[in-house]
């Protein structure tokens, strides 16, 4: 196999994806999107409706038929002995589905049972773990969302999965239950897991996540750890007196990606570590800033700005 | 796949529907044997003796179990049909198919265990039915004031009284069968069930017509369903008229063999299984 844009040499690779494309029709969901996710991992995915986050999933859990390309997991292709790979790997797509007709307990033994080699005292460890044992007996159809979440969670962990896929994961939850999942999720990337997260709370992602991939239809915008995503897209908000001869001298350096004009604030985008050279080019001009500072960008800014405003999900 | 097999019958098991299912099964075979006992002690004048001595003959000890594998194999066909769909179509309405999928060894085996599964419980409920019909007959018997001789019961009798269970049960899956294929088509357990409660009632009439028609349109019948289905249940010997369980249709003068009938319906549970199997394998599974 021919190296890969995105590895790193010496790292255990749970999940990597090469050129993987699926079309429905004449319709291109996911084109050539090479992903790579490391153990201890928390990888966010993200991207707004339709972008081909949850074909992608699907085609990592075998769901999805891929059109090209290829997934290996854990180091080895899908395509071969798929159960042994997708055995280590727990998954919530989208929202947890359960029978309704069950309770919590009967949901997990239901999937332990068909999963194999799972005692019944994991059952208890893993709703003990999600805060939902004193619950367990309760149907499923009458748990409130956020109690279906953490079930969902639950039977993640059921079968101690190197990898786990989340779509959402704190979707319907009060806050603290935003919270608990938030705080849970670094906990089990550290327990030598990977953890694969699609959510459209790019707050949430900022706070757990190591690394992120921003894709729209199909196609990978973005794929960086997120402190280097989060740098590349600092700004600098400076005031100067004269604003308008200060961005057009500011304009005309081609260093410097885009000035704009935001209340009383020139907003530049320049390379990191620039702002004394910009001083210097407008001091030089007779332009002296009463305010530089860099402007922190955050997640939700550089996903509006790669996704052309679209709202994440 | 014994896994899987443990896990589908876990969850029929603690389905409130499929003890629905079963008590709806006892409950009717209770009910027609209850009217057929009512109906033998009234005389009615357009009935004779002969038609009187049929109806009391039904409630004797001997006719006892080909009377309750003739009721099953036709309340049972709808009974199995509405199991085997909600159980493969309730995974696509729940959402659960993603969720039962990943924990699956592979959609060939999910499938398998899902048609096994349901295959013991129909198995089960048979037996029960059985039982049911066997009860009732002891019960109406005594009401009866008819006398209780088990000498009926030799070695070639319950011989026979085993290979029409097996018939029968032959006799259910091409309709359940027709149930799990429309329910993986319609993605829903409702078309498996419309489907196949549907083309077990209406062929029957269908056949009717088509025996009418004369020609060669009246030899079409011998390739369907329900004319060979009759060939199997009409073995039970039981007495005109209650033999042909659910069917409408005045088929039973022009049946085919029993060999025709075997491969015929074996040849359709071939296709409805290998059509299903092929789709669940080969489509996405997408929200």
């Amino acid at each position: 196999m021919e190296s890969h844009p995105d590895s790193r040499e010496g790292v255990d690779i749970i999940l990597r994806t090469v050129g993987l494309t699926k079309r429905f029709g004449k319709l291109e969901a996911v084109k050539d999107l090479n992903l790579e996710l490391h153990k201890g991992e928390v990888f966010g995915f993200l991207g707004p409706n339709g972008a081909g986050k949850s074909t992608t999933v699907g085609m990592i859990l075998g769901l999805v038929a891929p059109t090209a390309g290829q997934i290996e997991l854990f180091g080895l292709k899908l395509n071969k002995d798929r159960w042994a790979k997708l055995r280590r790997v727990g998954a919530v797509i989208e929202e947890p589905a359960f029978y309704p007709y069950l309770s919590g307990w009967d949901n997990l033994e239901a999937l332990a049972r068909a999963i194999g080699g799972i005692p019944k005292a994991k059952i208890t460890e893993v709703l003990e773990r999600v805060n939902l044992l004193d619950r367990a007996g309760d149907r499923y159809d009458h748990y409130s969302m956020g109690m279906k979440q953490r079930l969902g969670i639950a039977s993640t962990l059921l079968r101690d999965p190197e990898l786990i896929i989340l779509d959402e994961p704190t979707s319907g939850l009060d806050p603290a239950g935003t919270k608990e999942v938030r705080d849970l999720i670094p906990q089990l990337a550290h327990e030598h897991r990977a953890v694969f997260l699609c959510s459209h709370l790019l707050h949430e992602v900022e706070l757990v996540c190591n690394r992120v991939a921003i894709i729209k239809q199909g196609i990978m915008l973005a794929n960086a750890p997120v402190q280097e995503l989060l740098m590349k897209g600092q700004l600098l908000q400076i005031k100067v007196d004269d604003l308008g001869q200060a961005a057009s001298i500011l304009t005309n350096l081609p260093w410097i990606k885009s000035v704009k004009i935001e209340n009383d604030y020139l907003i530049i985008d320049a390379p990191e570590d620039s702002a004394s050279l910009v001083n210097k080019t407008l001091a030089e001009h007779n332009i002296f800033a009463s305010e530089l500072v860099n402007r922190n960008v955050s997640l939700e800014s550089i996903f509006l700005q790669l996704t052309g405003g679209e709202s994440g999900d | 796949m014994t896994r899987l097999i443990g896990a589908e019958l876990f969850k029929l098991r603690k389905r409130l529907m499929t003890r629905v299912l079963l008590y709806v099964l006892v409950g009717i075979t209770i009910i027609l044997y209850l009217l057929l006992l009512a109906v033998s002690k009234i005389a009615i004048p357009a009935h004779g003796p002969a038609e009187m001595g049929e109806i009391q003959n039904l409630l004797g000890l001997p006719m006892a179990i080909p009377f309750a594998l003739s009721i099953l194999s036709s309340l049972g066909s709808v009974l199995a049909v509405i199991l085997m769909a909600s159980s493969v179509g309730n995974e696509y309405n729940w959402r659960t198919i993603r969720t039962v999928l990943i924990c699956s060894e592979s959609r060939f085996k999910l499938l398998g265990a899902k048609l096994i599964s349901t295959g013991i419980l129909v198995l089960i409920g048979l037996g029960i039915g059985v039982a049911t019909g066997f009860i009732m007959s002891l019960i109406t018997t005594a009401i009866g004031g008819y006398s209780f001789d088990f000498s009926f019961a030799t070695g070639g009798y319950l011989w026979d009284q085993f290979l029409q269970f097996w018939r029968t049960f032959f006799v259910l899956i091409p309709y359940v069968l027709l149930g799990f294929l429309f329910a993986i088509v319609g993605r829903s357990a409702m078309p498996g069930i419309a489907l196949g409660i549907g083309i077990l009632f209406l062929e029957s009439l269908v056949t009717t017509f088509m025996r009418l028609a004369g020609g060669w349109i009246a030899q079409v019948p011998d390739y369907l369903l329900a004319a060979n289905v009759r060939v199997i249940t009409s073995l039970a010997n039981l007495p005109q008229g209650f033999s042909q369980g659910m069917g409408i249709g005045n088929a039973s003068a022009q049946l085919s063999g029993v060999t025709h009938a075997f491969i015929t319906l074996t040849g359709y549970c071939l296709v409805f299984v290998t059509l299903a199997f092929y789709l669940f394998h080969k489509r996405d599974v997408t929200a």
